[in-house]
């Protein structure tokens, strides 16, 4: 074991050399090749990200591409096939459907509830409530859990029957229609459902805190020039909270949905009966089968995706987003 | 003791503002109720994870169910600890966290100043596309990673998990430190290159204290990040289980335990909150900070 670290430890060390050595190079050749001082400090000190750009950001991104291009098992070469690796998934593939649709639809129920719910928290313990500082705290403990110990938890708690904690409590609601209540990671119908309150509780706590940073961000002049004019709670709620915390409700949107797409650890720690979330669908084809041409393909999509629906938040956040004046960044 | 007492004219008026406290706060007990519904359902579930650990098999699936098992099976975490190398694995996650702490702060500092407070060309240009790699999904540069570090003949060893941080991998903490160094009056700094500082020293002995919050804030985060990271050691670490960090551990673990008719819950949950401790430790160290370093994304996005 020392060994492995040593070795690990001298390859760390040469890697960081090199970083700096390439710095250095760097600066001192832009500075002969006549770029001002200030110009070529600053290029030399963004080098470390650029060079881990083009390695890991740039360079897989082209060579994913020309994977999702061919058939390749890691042993043989890679088989140029054109774009049958797209025609089969799109055409034929149910497997990545099915995932496609629970991944979508994942995203699509955390995402809105998960805002809605911390929204009412965050304004909750913004009323002058006592304590703020250890409410906060508890709200957050979850958020500091790793989510595949979120996942066995939850996958626990969401045992069917009187096995599960969470079926035990709710047994007197179950009762009233006559059933055991649902078997959630069991059951294909209601495996969703499970992922959303399991996710939900990991990242509620987090969303709250955000939030009330945002909501303690607005400035209290306008709440008091709007009770001047007659405002009621509500009005002030839709007219001043709402439009001063867009920024922040567009920033948790956005790295909702990113997050919410690539659901990943949870899906390898629940057994579930049938499809799993895209990104494990993924992992098995490549990890697991090594079709590598066919999983890179999957990745691609899944690019595409995030950037479809990113760009659509970003487009329709000319609408809803208020900025103050010109003050961001 | 009964001398007539003389009304002291701030007494009346402090009680009934102590009443108004009063009914004040219980004009907002719907307030407290919901709250406190929300801890209930932020709190229960590390409750069971906790008492789940501490229960024998038999005592797992009771009905109705036991908050504090007895007896408490202590011996779950000797068992649990036992089963599988895990101190050889927790040995592993430290070197590992250790390794790509350090880099990705040492770095990100370094590329958060270059993009604060120098002017060169494109320099907008490259800030916004080093954000934009925040959308970037880690699966679709996954497999050209992976044969990266398969050609260097470094699969199966630390090195994925480490070196990758020196290359300053975390945009989120870049950015956060970048919007706080753009803070830092420039007289300061301006003061130490009279006097001979290179860029680096400034950064080392100027700006860097100046903005320990923050540091401190992406250091916690940092920490935790690597200290859970599941991905890198599931795709990069094989065999033997010696060489496992804790996060793939555990999913080894579960994997066996859960193989057969009856799952060990009670072994899975003692060596999850196990395994949870430090970060725990840590969150409640520095629980401004942690705070504080997600907030801020938030708020000065």
């Amino acid at each position: 074991m020392i060994q492995w670290y040593a070795e690990t430890l001298l390859r760390y060390g040469v890697v960081a050399a090199a970083i700096v050595g390439v710095m250095l190079l760097t600066y001192r050749g832009l500075r002969a090749a006549g770029v001002r001082r200030e110009a070529a400090t600053g290029f030399t000190l963004i080098l470390p990200w650029f060079l881990g750009f083009l390695i890991w950001n740039l360079f897989p991104l082209a060579a994913s591409l020309y994977l999702s291009l061919t058939n390749y098992n890691i042993l043989q070469t890679p088989e140029w096939v054109g774009l049958a690796n797209y025609q089969k998934l799109i055409g034929e593939d149910q497997q990545f459907w099915a995932s496609l649709r629970l991944t979508l639809a994942y995203a699509a129920l955390t995402v809105p509830l998960g805002l809605a719910l911390s929204l009412l928290a965050a304004t909750l313990l913004n009323q002058g409530v006592r304590g703020v500082g250890v409410w906060r705290t508890v709200y957050y403990l979850p958020a500091v859990l790793p989510a595949f110990v979120t996942a066995l938890l939850w996958r626990l708690m969401l045992l069917p029957t009187q096995s599960g904690l969470v079926n035990t409590a709710t047994e007197p609601i179950w009762s009233l229609f006559g059933d055991k209540g649902p078997r959630w990671f069991l059951d294909p119908n209601t495996v969703l459902w499970g992922f959303v309150i399991m996710s939900f509780w990991g990242v509620f706590g987090a969303n709250t805190v955000i939030m009330l940073a945002g909501l303690k961000n607005i400035p209290k002049d306008l709440y008091d020039a709007a009770e001047v004019d007659g405002a009621g709670l509500a009005a002030k709620f839709r007219h001043i909270t709402i439009p001063q915390l867009t920024p922040t409700l567009f920033y948790l949107l956005i790295m909702g949905i990113i997050a919410g797409v690539q659901i990943f650890d949870q899906g390898l720690f629940v057994r579930v009966p049938r499809e799993n979330f895209l990104n494990v669908y993924l992992y098995t084809q490549g990890f697991t089968f090594f079709n590598m041409g066919y999983a890179s393909a999957i990745g691609w999509l899944m690019l595409v995706i995030i950037l479809v629906m990113t760009l659509a938040v970003f487009r329709s956040s000319q609408a809803w987003v208020y900025y103050e004046g010109d003050v961001r960044r | 003791m009964s001398a007539p007492t003389i009304p002291v004219p701030g007494e009346g008026r402090e009680l009934r503002s102590s009443r108004g406290r009063l009914r004040q706060t219980l004009s907002k007990a719907p307030i407290y109720v919901l709250l406190s519904l929300g801890a209930a359902f932020a709190l229960i579930p590390f409750v069971w994870m906790v008492s789940t650990a501490l229960k024998t098999p038999g005592q797992l699936f009771k009905f109705p169910p036991e908050w504090i098992p007895n007896p408490v099976a202590w011996t779950n975490f000797a068992e649990a600890w036992t089963a599988l190398p895990f101190g050889a694995m927790v040995l592993n996650s430290v070197f590992v966290t250790t390794l790509a702490m350090v880099g990705e702060l040492c770095s990100a500092a370094i590329v958060a100043y270059g993009f604060a407070r120098f002017q060169f060309r494109f320099r907008n240009a490259l800030f916004l596309l080093m954000l934009s790699t925040m959308m970037l999904p880690w699966v679709v540069t996954l497999i050209p990673s992976f044969l990266i570090w398969k050609q260097a003949g470094l699969i199966n060893t630390f090195d994925p998990l480490t070196v990758g941080a020196l290359f300053a991998w975390g945009p989120f903490y870049i950015f956060l430190l970048r919007q706080f160094f753009l803070g830092v009056s420039r007289d300061i700094e301006e003061a130490a290159i009279i006097d001979g500082a290179n860029a680096l020293q400034v950064l080392w002995y100027v700006m860097l204290p100046l903005v320990r919050p923050v540091l401190l804030a992406v250091a916690v985060l940092s920490f935790q990040g690597n200290w859970n990271n599941f991905r890198g050691a599931l795709i990069y670490l094989q065999e033997p289980l010696t060489r496992f960090t804790l996060p793939l551990g555990l999913q080894f673990f579960q994997a066996t335990l859960s193989a057969g008719e009856a799952p060990r819950w009670h072994l899975m949950m003692a060596m999850s909150s196990l395994m949870v401790i430090p970060v725990m430790i840590l969150f409640f160290l520095a629980q401004r900070q942690f705070i504080e370093g997600i907030q801020l994304g938030g708020v000065k996005g």
